[in-house]
């Protein structure tokens, strides 16, 4: 069996050791380029949203390559991402038929360990059990490489970026709790802080696909450290999956913190998007930098209690909407004001304190 | 007391029943016009600009109700039984509503989680404390639920007209005059009678077999059963889906596929606040002609046979 995933961001090492430790093959495909948005907007039904595209470009590619199983995260309720596999399946026909693709519902842990997995991979569930273990350290491991990344890249950023390949590369070769466990120690090593502080800190908020791949945001963590900015964030693979299994303190917080604007939930991740950005309010960041596929339909209902929030706070905040026609110079040019209102405001307020 | 209630979003289906529950209550009910062009703007103006269609209306009608009334009644739909969703911009429009507007206006918003009747009376007892009265008003008011139409009476409404179009799309877009009277009135105006889901009778549209099972928003469910009942029973369909609609951009997909193998006309038509009408009659109109050719050759192959 030659299993093939979409990427997601630099998360995406984590789902590959999780499927290498299952004993399958995998079949990556090249990482997400012009070409493959191209082939997935091609392909997909025109008003669909984003990251539908993007993972559907991924899986052409990864049939291209030779792949035959191709395991699609599946089973939100209100928002789209959960009927995602289904068109995608039929799009993926009419290109080749010798493949299944494999909906992997997130909502039952106890049937994604003892059900799903071993029926797929022909492994006992005490190895999945493992896998999960090894999985939700490497995806803790990737988070804190994000953290460590951009917190170094924001004060030198030649010499951040220069480590981040091999360090990518530690985190991949890890493969028992122990060699994880050096793996992180050497981690801290690399981007030891060096006592310089980041001219700004933003807080990035927004859909989990854009705020985690990096290539479908056109790599906006490393445009904004290019600029001197922090980038802090929540969303990640590892707090993800905690959520799954129930115990995401992080998600109880942002409940509690939206509630002043949003009382129930409009599905998705509207709810997380607003309460961490309260949240990163309330840790004093500069700015707040939003991102969402276009038409997404509860980070819109979201961009309305941002708007509140800036108003009642003070804190500027960015929303970006990504579609395929989204120029990388035009994102840049944005970002770049941004990031100088927040400076400046920052100096201001700091000239006024003396 | 007064009353606001939008027309817009879930007033063109629960209008009527809303409107005698607060009658009865003693509140005086106000609902604001039809939705035009002012109302549209009022409503641009104040939502983002990503949304679909009836969301930006929506807001205009609130905005146009805040300087009339003492409170608005807005409900919010979350999930009816069967854990069946409503669409994640209507669950959230009603937040949106209270950041817009709650420090000018109370707004009554009764969450309906899979009872409809319990939201209702409590909504009642926040506007009347009598529970005796409550419950009279609603026993009263909810006979006036939308009463479908029989299956026979379709097929005898079917019969008289020279061919049928079903016009599947949203209640809340077919019963706003701004968004598809243009559309309709084409339709009607070339001899076509229309049926659309609300003709329906309601066991068709919470259908459970096939693939409408998959679907867990409510009323994209009820779309696909609607679709599945009429395909064979009509000769074509006309979709209407506003830009921006995400539920809509996954079951358009879905009906266009099933309609394009059983080889039935489907014409999907995008609408936007930017949408002319002139463009839209064009649209239709020829799909009309289409339709009619598709006939004239059907009934020439039948007498050459």
């Amino acid at each position: 069996m030659r299993v093939g995933i979409p990427y997601f961001g630099y998360d995406t090492i984590a789902l590959k050791g999780f499927i290498r430790e299952l004993g399958a093959e995998l079949v990556m495909p090249p990482p997400t380029s012009r070409r493959t948005i191209e082939i997935g907007v091609k392909l997909a039904p025109e008003l669909v949203c984003m990251p539908f595209k993007i993972t559907l470009g991924n899986f052409i590619e990864a049939l291209e390559r030779g792949a035959d199983t191709l395991l699609m995260a599946a089973g939100a309720r209100k928002c789209r991402f959960g009927y995602y596999h289904y068109l995608q399946e039929r799009a993926l026909r009419a290109v080749k038929s010798d493949f299944r693709l494999v909906p992997v519902t997130q909502y039952s842990a106890y049937e994604f360990i003892f059900k799903l997995m071993p029926a797929l991979f022909a492994v006992p569930p005490a190895r999945v059990l493992r896998a999960v273990y090894h999985l939700l350290i490497k995806s803790a491991l990737t988070r804190d490489l994000r953290r460590l990344l951009n917190r170094s890249r924001a004060v030198n950023f030649s010499q951040a970026e220069g480590l981040k390949e091999s360090a990518l590369r530690l985190i991949d070769e890890a493969r028992t709790a122990a060699e994880m466990r050096r793996a992180r120690l050497e981690l801290n090593r690399l981007f030891a802080r060096n006592g310089k502080e980041p001219a700004v800190r933003v807080g990035l908020v927004g859909e989990i696909y854009f705020t985690i791949d990096q290539a479908a945001n056109q790599e906006i963590e490393k445009e904004l450290a290019r600029l001197g900015a922090e980038v802090l964030f929540e969303r990640c693979l590892y707090n993800h999956l905690r959520h799954l299994l129930h115990s995401d303190f992080g998600y109880l917080r942002s409940r509690r913190l939206a509630r002043t604007y949003l009382r129930a939930c409009p599905g998705g991740e509207a709810i997380r998007t607003v309460g961490e950005a309260i949240w990163f309010v309330r840790q004093g960041v500069d700015g707040i930098v939003h991102l969402f596929p276009f038409t997404c339909m509860p980070e819109n209902i979201a961009i309305e209690a941002l708007q509140r929030l800036t108003e009642s706070s003070g804190v500027p905040v960015l929303s970006l909407s990504f579609d395929e026609h989204t120029s990388n110079t035009g994102l840049v040019t944005r970002i770049e004001a941004f990031v100088e209102l927040l400076r400046r405001r920052k100096n201001a307020r700091r000239l006024s304190r003396d | 007391m007064k009353i606001g209630l939008p027309r817009a979003l879930l007033y063109y289906r629960y209008g009527q029943l809303w409107q005698r529950f607060l009658t009865s209550l003693g509140a005086e009910v106000i609902i604001s016009p039809k939705t035009d062009e002012a109302i549209l703007n009022k409503g641009l103006a104040c939502v983002s600009s990503e949304v679909c269609l009836p969301i930006k209306i929506v807001a205009g009608h609130l905005i146009e109700l805040k300087d009339k009334v003492d409170a608005i009644f807005f409900p919010r739909l979350e999930y009816l039984r069967d854990g069946l969703y409503a669409c994640p911009k209507m669950i959230g429009v009603v937040d949106v509503a209270r950041m817009l507007l709650a420090d000018q206006v109370q707004i009554l918003s009764p969450t309906i989680r899979g009872n409809f009747v319990r939201a209702h009376i409590r909504a009642g007892l926040e506007i009347c404390p009598n529970p005796f009265r409550v419950f009279k008003a609603w026993h009263q008011s909810s006979r006036s639920l939308v009463r479908r139409t029989t299956n026979q009476e379709l097929e005898t409404k079917a019969g008289k007209v020279a061919g049928v179009v079903g016009v599947i799309s949203h209640f809340y877009n077919l019963g706003d005059e701004f968004i598809s009277a243009a559309i309709i009135k084409t339709f009607i105006e070339n001899g076509y009678q229309i049926l659309t889901k609300e003709d329906l009778p309601a066991p068709v549209l919470l259908d459970r077999q096939g693939f409408a099972q998959n679907i867990r928003w409510v009323y994209e469910r009820e779309l696909f059963s609607a679709f599945e009942f009429l395909l064979g029973r009509v000769d074509g369909f006309c979709m209407v889906v506003s830009m921006g609609c995400g539920p809509d951009s996954l079951v358009a997909e879905f009906i266009r596929e099933r309609a394009q193998a059983e080889s039935v006309p489907f014409l999907l038509l995008v609408i936007d606040e930017h949408t002319g009408t002139a463009g839209l009659v064009t649209r239709v109109e020829a799909f009309i002609e289409l339709l009619n050719r598709r006939k004239r050759s059907s009934a020439s192959r039948c007498r050459a046979a």
